[in-house]
C-alpha cells in the first residue's frame, strides 16, 4: 500500500520533460572510455552473429571512403553527447555492431520506420551501419516466408536467448482479447507475440510513434484499444525512439551506444534517449527569428511562406515538441519538415495525432471535451462560458433594476 | 431623516496596491496570452527587425506580469493566515456558522437584496470563498505557465544558473500528468483556465458594483480608499 502510494507520488513529480546533463566531468568520461575499450575488445573476440555483414566491405561496395566514414563517426560521437576523444571508439563500435543480434518485428504499423531505412535516394552511412547489424529476423526484409520464416525466428530466439535486441515497430491492439492483430499459422496475437519475444531479449527498442505510445492506431476513438510497448512489457530495459518515422540516425545512435557501453543511453521519463529527445524543435529552428519578430505565414503560398516566415499560425507545434530533427535533420541532413515549409506536427510526443497534428494553432483546434462529447475550440468554449455568465449577469441586473430592493434598512419582506 | 454611518477599515494600502497590481497584470496577461496563443495582428514586412520583435515583446510582458503574480501570490497566501482583519482561512472552515453565512449571502443575491440576514461589516464567507477560488485559479496558472516556460530551458542551464530550471521542474512537472499526460494538455489547461479567470473577473466586477448600489454601504470604496461605511447601530 505505502509502496504503491510512494510510487504514485514519485510518478507525479517525475520529470516528463527533458533534462540533459552533458557535462559529467573528466573522471566520468575517462572511466567510461576505459570500460568502452574493454567492451569493444570483448565484442571483437566474439564471432560475427548469424547474418552479420562486414562494415568495411559494405561501405566500400556503396562507394564510401574511409574518410566519409570517419566524418560520420565524429558527427555521431557528438550526437551521442560524448567528447570528441571517443570518435575512434565510436568508429570501432560501428564495425563490431555486427556481433549484436537483432530481431525486428512489426505489429500494427505501416512499416514506415523500415521504409525510412530503405527508401533514401542512396543508402547513407547511418543506413549502411544499420544494415550490417545482424538482423536475424525482419518480416518485411527477409527472403523467408511462411513456415520457413517462423522456423528462422524460433532458431534465432533459441540461439541468441538473452542476447538479442528486440526492435518493435507498431502498436499492440488489446481489444477483443488482442485478436485485432495475429501473426503466423497459429494466429498468435500481437500481444502474446511481443511478450514472448521480449522475454528473451536483452533490451527492447520501440521505434516510431506507434510502438512508443500507440501512435496512429491509438488515435481517437482507438477502436482496437492499441497501446505502446512500454504499456505492456515490464521488467526489461525499454528504449523509445518515437517520431513518424523514427530517424535512422537515432536508431543507429541507440544500437551504437549499446555496442559501445553495453548499456542503454540516458533516458528521459518517457524512456526516450536524451541525446536525441533533449532538444526542443522551436529552440533549434531556423525560422525562430521570424517567430520572435511576429512574422508568420498566414496561408500557404503567401508572401510570408515565400520568405520562410515562421509556421506557428499554420499550426506548427515546435514549441511543445522534443526531437533532434531540427538539428540532425533527415536523410543525412538534407532537410526536415519545417525546412521544406510545413509545420511540426509533434510526431515524437504522446498522443500526437489527437493533440498536435491538427495543423492550426491550438487555440483554433477542435478539442474533445473530457467527456468525449462535442468538439469545440478552447476559445469557443471560453466565449461560451463568458456568454453564459454575461446572460446570467444581465438577467440579474435587469431584475435588480426592476424589482430589487435598495433600502436595506428594513430587512426581509 | 438622517442616517448615521460608521466607517470601517477593510483593506490596508498594501492590500490595495496588490489588488490593482493584480488587476493590471491580469489584463496584461490576458491580452498578451491571447496573442501568444494566436497572434492576432501582423507586423509589417517593411519594418526593421528591431522594431517588430512583436512576439518576443508579448512574451516578455506576459512573463513579467507572471513574475509579479508570483510575488503577490506569496504575499496574499501570507495574508490568508496573518491578516490583521478577519483572517480569511477562518472563513473557509466549513463550520455551521460559515455555511449558514455563505447561504445567506447567496440568498441575498438571489432575492435581489430582499433578504439580508448577515453581518456585512466584515468580509463574509461567500466573499472569502469566491476570492479563494480566484487564488486557486491563479496558482494553477502559475504552475502550468511555469511548466510551459521551462520547456525552453531544456538544456538545464539558464542565465541565472542550473537551480532555476531544476526548481521549475520540481515544482511544476506534476501539471503534466494532472492535465492529461502531454505537454499540449498543459497548454490547453493554461488556456482554458484563462477563460475561467475572465468569467470570474466579470462576475467579480459586477458583484462589487451591485453590492455598492444595493447595499448602500460604499463597498466599492474598499478597494480604493480602503474602507466602507455601514449604518450605525449595526
Ligand atoms: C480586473 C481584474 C481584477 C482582479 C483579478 C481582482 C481581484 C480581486 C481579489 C483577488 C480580491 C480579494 C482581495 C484579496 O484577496 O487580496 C478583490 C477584492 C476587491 N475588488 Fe477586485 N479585482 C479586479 C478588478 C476589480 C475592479 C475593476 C473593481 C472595481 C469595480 C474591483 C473591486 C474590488 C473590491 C471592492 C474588492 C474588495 C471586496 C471585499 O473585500 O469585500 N476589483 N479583487
Ligand atoms: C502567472 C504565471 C504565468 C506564467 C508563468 C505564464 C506563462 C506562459 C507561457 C510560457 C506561455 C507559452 C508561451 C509560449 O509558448 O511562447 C503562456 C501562454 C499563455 N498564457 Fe500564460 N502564464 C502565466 C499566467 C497567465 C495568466 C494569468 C493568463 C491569463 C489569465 C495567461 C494566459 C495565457 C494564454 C492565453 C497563453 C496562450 C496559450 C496557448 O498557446 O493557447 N497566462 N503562458
Ligand atoms: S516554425 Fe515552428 S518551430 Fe520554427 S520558430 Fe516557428 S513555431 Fe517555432
Ligand atoms: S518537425 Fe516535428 S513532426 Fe516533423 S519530424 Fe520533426 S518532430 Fe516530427
Amino acid at each position: 500500500m505505502a509502496e504503491a502510494r510512494d510510487e504514485s507520488i514519485k510518478k507525479l513529480f517525475d520529470a516528463k520533460s527533458a533534462k540533459v546533463d552533458t557535462n559529467k566531468g573528466e573522471e566520468y568520461f575517462s572511466d567510461l572510455y576505459e570500460s568502452c575499450k574493454v567492451r569493444i575488445g570483448e565484442l571483437k573476440d566474439m564471432p560475427i552473429a548469424g547474418r552479420g555483414v562486414d562494415l568495411r566491405k559494405a561501405l566500400e561496395d556503396d562507394g564510401f571512403e574511409r574518410r566519409d566514414f570517419l566524418k560520420w563517426a565524429s558527427a555521431t560521437t557528438a550526437m551521442l553527447m560524448l567528447p570528441a576523444s571517443f570518435t575512434p571508439l565510436v568508429a570501432e563500435a560501428a564495425e563490431v555492431m555486427n556481433r549484436i543480434p537483432v530481431v525486428w518485428i512489426e505489429l500494427s504499423d505501416c512499416a514506415g520506420n523500415s521504409e525510412a531505412l530503405l527508401r533514401s535516394d542512396g543508402p547513407k552511412i547511418d543506413e549502411i551501419v544499420l544494415d550490417i547489424i545482424s538482423l536475424e529476423f525482419h518480416e518485411t526484409l527477409q527472403a523467408a516466408a511462411g513456415h520457413q520464416a517462423e522456423k528462422q525466428l524460433e532458431e534465432a530466439l533459441e540461439l541468441f536467448k538473452g542476447k538479442y535486441i528486440l526492435f518493435v515497430e507498431g502498436a499492440i491492439p488489446l481489444g477483443i482479447d488482442g485478436n485485432f492483430g495475429t501473426i503466423g499459422a497459429k494466429a498468435e496475437t500481437f500481444k502474446d507475440h511481443l511478450l514472448r519475444l521480449a522475454d528473451g531479449a536483452a533490451a527492447v527498442i520501440a521505434v516510431g510513434a506507434c510502438a512508443t505510445y500507440g501512435g496512429i492506431p491509438a488515435a481517437a476513438p482507438n477502436p482496437t484499444d492499441a497501446v505502446g510497448v512500454m504499456d505492456l512489457v515490464k521488467g526489461k530495459p525499454i528504449i523509445n525512439i518515437p517520431a513518424c518515422p523514427a530517424n535512422p540516425a537515432n536508431m543507429v545512435g541507440v544500437v551504437l551506444h549499446y555496442a559501445l557501453t553495453g548499456s542503454v543511453p540516458e533516458l528521459d521519463s518517457l524512456l526516450r534517449p536524451k541525446f536525441a529527445f533533449g532538444y526542443r524543435i522551436h529552440d533549434n529552428c531556423e525560422r525562430r527569428a521570424h517567430f520572435d519578430a511576429g512574422e508568420y505565414v498566414e496561408e500557404w503560398g503567401d508572401e510570408g511562406a515565400k520568405n520562410n516566415f515562421c509556421l506557428y499560425k499554420m499550426g506548427c507545434k515546435g514549441p511543445m515538441t522534443f526531437n533532434n530533427c531540427s538539428i540532425i535533420r533527415y536523410n543525412e541532413a538534407v532537410n526536415w519538415p519545417i525546412g521544406v515549409g510545413r509545420g511540426c506536427i509533434g510526431c515524437s510526443e504522446p498522443d500526437f495525432w489527437d493533440k498536435y497534428a491538427y495543423e492550426r494553432p491550438m487555440a483554433n483546434a477542435h478539442i474533445k471535451a473530457p467527456t468525449g462529447g462535442v468538439e469545440k475550440t478552447v476559445d469557443e468554449f471560453g466565449l461560451g462560458l463568458l456568454t453564459a455568465a454575461g446572460i446570467g449577469i444581465g438577467i440579474h441586473a435587469a431584475a435588480s433594476a426592476i424589482a430589487g430592493k435598495k433600502n436595506s434598512d428594513e430587512k426581509d419582506v | 431623516m438622517k442616517t448615521d454611518y460608521k466607517k470601517i477599515e477593510r483593506m490596508t494600502p498594501a492590500m490595495r496596491i496588490i489588488h490593482w497590481a493584480n488587476a493590471i497584470c491580469m489584463i496584461a496577461a490576458i491580452i498578451t496570452g491571447l496573442y501568444i496563443a494566436h497572434p492576432y495582428y501582423q507586423s509589417f514586412i517593411a519594418d526593421g527587425a528591431v522594431d517588430k520583435y512583436v512576439m518576443a515583446w508579448n512574451r516578455w510582458a506576459h512573463f513579467i506580469s507572471a513574475i509579479i503574480f508570483d510575488v503577490t501570490s506569496i504575499v496574499v497566501a501570507y495574508l490568508y493566515f496573518f491578516s490583521r482583519f478577519e483572517k480569511p482561512y477562518k472563513k473557509l472552515i466549513p463550520n455551521a456558522k460559515n455555511v449558514k453565512e455563505f447561504g445567506e449571502v447567496i440568498l441575498n443575491l438571489l432575492t435581489l437584496n430582499r433578504r439580508k440576514r448577515f453581518d456585512s461589516t466584515h468580509s463574509d464567507s461567500f466573499n472569502t470563498v469566491y476570492f479563494t477560488i480566484f487564488h486557486l485559479l491563479l496558482f494553477f496558472m502559475l504552475f502550468t505557465g511555469l511548466q510551459l516556460y521551462v520547456h525552453g530551458l531544456e538544456s538545464g542551464e539558464s542565465s541565472i544558473g542550473t537551480w532555476w530550471p531544476a526548481l521549475l521542474h520540481i515544482s511544476t512537472d506534476w501539471t503534466i500528468p494532472v492535465t492529461g499526460g502531454t505537454l499540449m494538455d498543459v497548454r490547453i489547461a493554461h488556456h482554458i483556465t484563462m477563460w475561467l479567470i475572465v468569467v470570474w473577473m466579470v462576475f467579480h466586477i459586477y458583484y462589487q458594483i451591485w453590492r455598492t448600489i444595493f447595499w448602500e454601504e460604499g463597498d466599492i470604496a474598499i478597494v480604493i480608499g480602503g474602507s466602507k461605511f455601514v449604518k450605525d447601530g449595526k
